[in-house]
């Protein structure tokens, strides 16, 4: 029995990725056979595709600039789910951080190059963290589920983005809904000249890292970890979970926030304008479920997203596939992943002891379903 | 020594044992026999060419060790899982069960460990539930109540047909489920582990039932773990082991230790015996401690104290307090009323954290509600109280190599039968996850342990292990409040034994003058005049 069970112990660590990538080769096939029943030629599309994501260096560079918020609002996703909190308002934190960067990095001129950058993204953390504060601190005090009240709030930033840069923020003499130009000093500077991909992919890169870090070795991920596992237990081991859970919002809002800061601060267009972040929120989400909710491969899947995204464009302008056709294949890759994951989670649970389990669960599930326990 | 009079309070009943003499086996055909049945689970066996017979008018002892597949076995006679090999044979005729209903119509009843019956419901109401007819099954109910009222009065299984499920003692409920097994003329009745929640008065009273249903031709099959109720009233025992029958013996010649050796594949100690240390000063002093919540008196004017070099034992049918007691004295719930001192240390508002550093280490009573996080690894686990001590983390930074060496000498010490820390611990039997609680909770040198229920759920093997645990921290001179339902272990660890009745706790007796006669009638809430 033991060297049985060790035998499967060592070889359902590599499961988990070799099934995703599976999933991922499975469900392009599908899209790329819908293509082929729609009468268009799937080698074609799938060149389309390829070549509007990675088809030159700016191509290529604009697809991995798109994947860097994505990483942003996954990892706080993943800080928040960590400790069990579900933070469906990642989008209206990044509009938040958006929002509280730009201010810095507008109305406080004559910071040196740099630091003046610096301060708007560190101000943009603090706003998405904040933001995200209110529904942490309503559901730690007054008991109120942070799902409603982190979605809710979502629309709350569309509303207040929708105000500002017709309002206060908005640049004097021209007549788009925008705020004024950032100026270059709280930039993010380019890596690439002439394309939107910034220094800030290596920020982002050791985010994950440091995340993926954080969660596994460090005193805060572990309370994040056990408090996620069992509130029960956690409770009964000296951790407060409320306050860790209401950090881990916090943390996961910051990242968010970030996440918008670096929009606007990093963008093309130089400017805040209306619908900035918009879909970052909800795809962002889709990657952390994509990557099964481990920090670093939260690169690989947004990359995912966002080539899909930016070849999508293409195929549609080459071959006429309507581009919604992208979100099709990210419906059936994440119906993939997800669903082997269960199979992957299922197959890594050996059961030692079957009557225990048995008895444990009959009295929640009394339907036939309770002997697939195992 | 309280075994055999606790035997013998059975045994001595009037009622003959087998009421059927039992003839020469080979001549009757079985009630229901089972023939290599065989039944997998990805990765396991559950059940590997088991064979079984039960014969009309016996009580068959199904023994075996959490694992061992009595479960699986069960479920598949009762229609909830189907084999992958073998027959199943009532009355000689071989059948075939897709689901429950069938088991139902072929006479195959079980009472469930855990009650299946709707707790907002009556019981003629739960009765009629499962009933197949024609009308809408509820429109029979002042029927079915009549007729239940009849049944309850020849059988002796007293329960108010018209009262709500919820309004009744564990005790009625499992005469209510006997009830319904009963109306739906069950000839075999499967009983899992039913001794666990009643007193020992009450299983007297249930083991009569026991005998006048065998008397009347019905086939009884008892799981249990406790080896003298089974030796006190079954007439022949199934022993499994790891899925496969050991072996099936007559109880009227066979005794503990060899029943025991036969579940768990090799010699155990069943007695483990009490160390005597003289008590020390007084580690944990309960004063005057109420707990009301939403209207009800949970704990009611409950003082105690416990000394160094001692255990108290707090027994009770389950639900008489005895959770909220513990939640209350770990820091997970604040009390009403009273005061906690632990070392001389008075609390209000204790919290789980103050009641670790005060020297504080619990067991809990449900092992993967409190005890441990299924989904995390071993050395989470082990860790999980720890971590933030300087010990094992700097500056917010865990120290991985002094973690894993603890984890390993852990594993080591405490036994937990693992390939490595990395393991998820839902991969562990229910054995090893309560020795990687004690192993986190014993490593930290307590002063004072708060055990909950230790051994609920675990083999022979393991419960050994636990008592072994407890005694010496005793020696060591720790101090342990012992929660348990079960009188034999309080008996067995316990120097001096509480009763806690309707969140009050009645008396607390010297160990070495009470008898489990006094404590039972205790436990149901009857003050003995001293």
């Amino acid at each position: 029995m033991n060297t049985l069970a060790s035998s499967r112990f060592a070889s359902s660590r590599l499961l988990g990725p070799v099934v995703s990538i599976l999933a991922v080769i499975l469900g392009l096939a599908i899209s790329f056979a819908l293509i082929a029943l729609n009468g268009q030629p799937p080698g074609e599309a799938a060149r389309a595709l390829f070549d509007g994501a990675f088809g030159s260096k700016k191509q290529t560079a604009a697809t991995i600039a798109r994947a860097l918020p994505l990483v942003l609002v996954a990892l706080g996703w993943i800080v928040a789910f960590s400790a069990r909190r579900i933070n469906v308002g990642l989008e209206g934190q990044m509009i938040v951080g958006g929002i509280t960067g730009t201010c810095i990095a507008l109305y406080l001129p004559g910071v040196p190059t740099g630091l003046h950058l610096v301060l708007a993204l560190i101000v943009g953390i603090a706003g998405g963290a904040v933001y995200a504060g209110i529904a942490a601190g309503l559901w730690a005090w007054r008991g109120v589920n942070e799902i409603v009240s982190t979605l809710l709030m979502n629309f709350i930033a569309l509303q207040l983005l929708s105000w500002v840069v017709r309002g206060p923020m908005k640049a004097p003499g021209v007549r788009s809904n925008r705020s004024g130009t950032i100026p270059d000093s709280a930039q993010w500077s380019n890596l690439i000249a002439q394309s939107p991909l910034n220094i800030d992919v290596f920020m982002v890169v050791g985010l994950a890292l440091l995340v993926a870090w954080m969660l596994r070795y460090t005193t805060f991920g572990m309370r994040l970890r056990v408090t996620g596992a069992n509130e029960h237990a956690a409770r009964a081991s000296g951790i407060r979970t409320v306050s860790v859970g209401l950090t881990a919002l916090m943390v996961s809002g910051g990242l968010a926030g970030l996440g918008g800061a670096g929009l606007v601060l990093g963008g093309e267009t130089e400017v805040m304008a209306e619908g900035f972040a918009s879909s970052f929120g909800l795809e962002g989400i889709v990657v952390a479920l994509l990557a099964l909710n481990s920090p670093r491969a939260t690169i690989p899947a947004a990359l995912l997203l966002a080539s899909l995204h930016q070849g999508g464009g293409l195929m549609e302008a080459r071959l006429g596939v309507p581009a919604e056709l992208t979100l099709v294949t990210q419906g059936i890759v994440l119906l993939f992943v997800t669903g082997s994951a269960a199979i992957v989670r299922r197959a890594r649970t050996v059961r030692v002891d079957l009557d225990e389990v048995d008895s444990d669960r009959s009295q929640a599930s009394l339907g036939p379903t309770a002997q697939v326990t195992t | 020594m309280v075994n055999t009079e606790y035997a013998k309070a059975v045994l001595g009943s009037d009622a003959p044992r087998g009421a059927s003499e039992p003839e020469p086996v080979a001549d009757r055909e079985p009630l229901l026999r089972l023939t290599d049945i065989t039944k997998t689970f990805p990765g396991v066996v559950a059940n590997r060419d088991v064979n079984l017979e039960l014969y009309t008018g016996e009580i068959l002892g199904l023994l075996g060790e959490n694992g061992a597949g009595k479960s699986t076995l069960m479920n598949i006679v009762t229609g909830l899982l189907r084999p992958d090999g073998g027959s199943i044979e009532v009355n000689g005729e071989a059948i075939q069960m897709r689901n429950t209903q069938d088991a139902r119509r072929l006479g195959i009843g079980m009472v469930h460990q855990h009650f299946m019956l709707v707790p907002t419901m009556t019981v003629a109401e739960n009765v009629a539930l499962g009933m197949s007819a024609r009308r809408p099954p509820l429109s029979d109910v002042q029927r079915i109540a009549d007729e239940l009222r009849d049944v309850s009065a020849r059988y002796g299984l007293h329960v108010d047909p018209d009262a709500t499920v919820e309004s009744l003692s564990v005790g009625e409920r499992q005469r209510a489920e006997i009830l319904r097994l009963l109306k739906h003329r069950a000839k075999v009745l499967i009983f899992d582990e039913p001794t666990s929640v009643l007193t020992p008065q009450e299983w007297i009273e249930l083991s009569h039932v026991f005998r006048d249903l065998a008397a009347e031709g019905r086939g009884i099959i008892f799981i249990t773990h406790k080896l003298d109720e089974l030796l006190g009233i079954a007439d022949r025992c199934t022993v499994m082991r790891d899925g496969e029958v050991v072996g099936t013996i007559p109880a009227a010649g066979a005794d503990r230790q060899t029943l025991a050796t036969m579940m768990v594949g090799r010699e155990v100690v069943l007695r483990v015996k009490r160390p005597r240390v003289p008590a020390r000063e007084i580690a944990l002093e309960v004063r005057g401690v109420s707990l009301e919540r939403g209207g009800r008196t949970l704990l009611d004017n409950v003082s105690f104290s416990v000394h160094q070099a001692e255990v108290l034992g707090i027994v009770g049918v389950d639900g008489n307090g005895q959770s909220e007691l513990v939640q209350l004295l770990t820091g997970l719930v604040s009390a009403s009323e009273g005061a906690i001192l632990i070392l001389g240390d008075e609390r209000h508002n204790l919290t789980p954290r103050e009641f670790i550093d005060l020297g504080g280490a619990v067991i809990p009573e449900d092992r993967h509600e409190r005890g441990v996080a299924l989904d995390l690894d071993l050395r989470d686990n082990l860790m999980m109280a720890d971590f933030a001590t300087s010990e094992y983390s700097a500056r917010g930074v865990l120290k991985t190599s002094a973690i894993m060496s603890r984890c390993d000498r852990l594993i080591e010490q405490y036994d937990i039968r693992a390939p490595n820390s990395n393991v998820r611990v839902d991969q562990l039997s229910g054995g090893n996850q309560q020795k990687t609680v004690l192993a986190r909770e014993m490593d930290r040198g307590p002063a004072l342990l708060i055990a909950a229920q230790p051994t609920r759920g675990l083999d022979v093997g393991a419960v050994e292990f636990v008592y072994q645990q407890i005694n010496e921290h005793k020696r060591n001179g720790g101090a342990t409040l012992l929660i348990s339902t079960e009188l034999d272990e309080a008996f067995t660890l316990s120097d001096r034994i509480g009763v806690m009745f309707d969140g009050r706790l009645l008396r607390i007796l010297d160990a070495d003058e009470a008898t489990v006669d006094e404590v039972g009638l205790l436990m149901a809430g009857e003050e003995i005049s001293a």
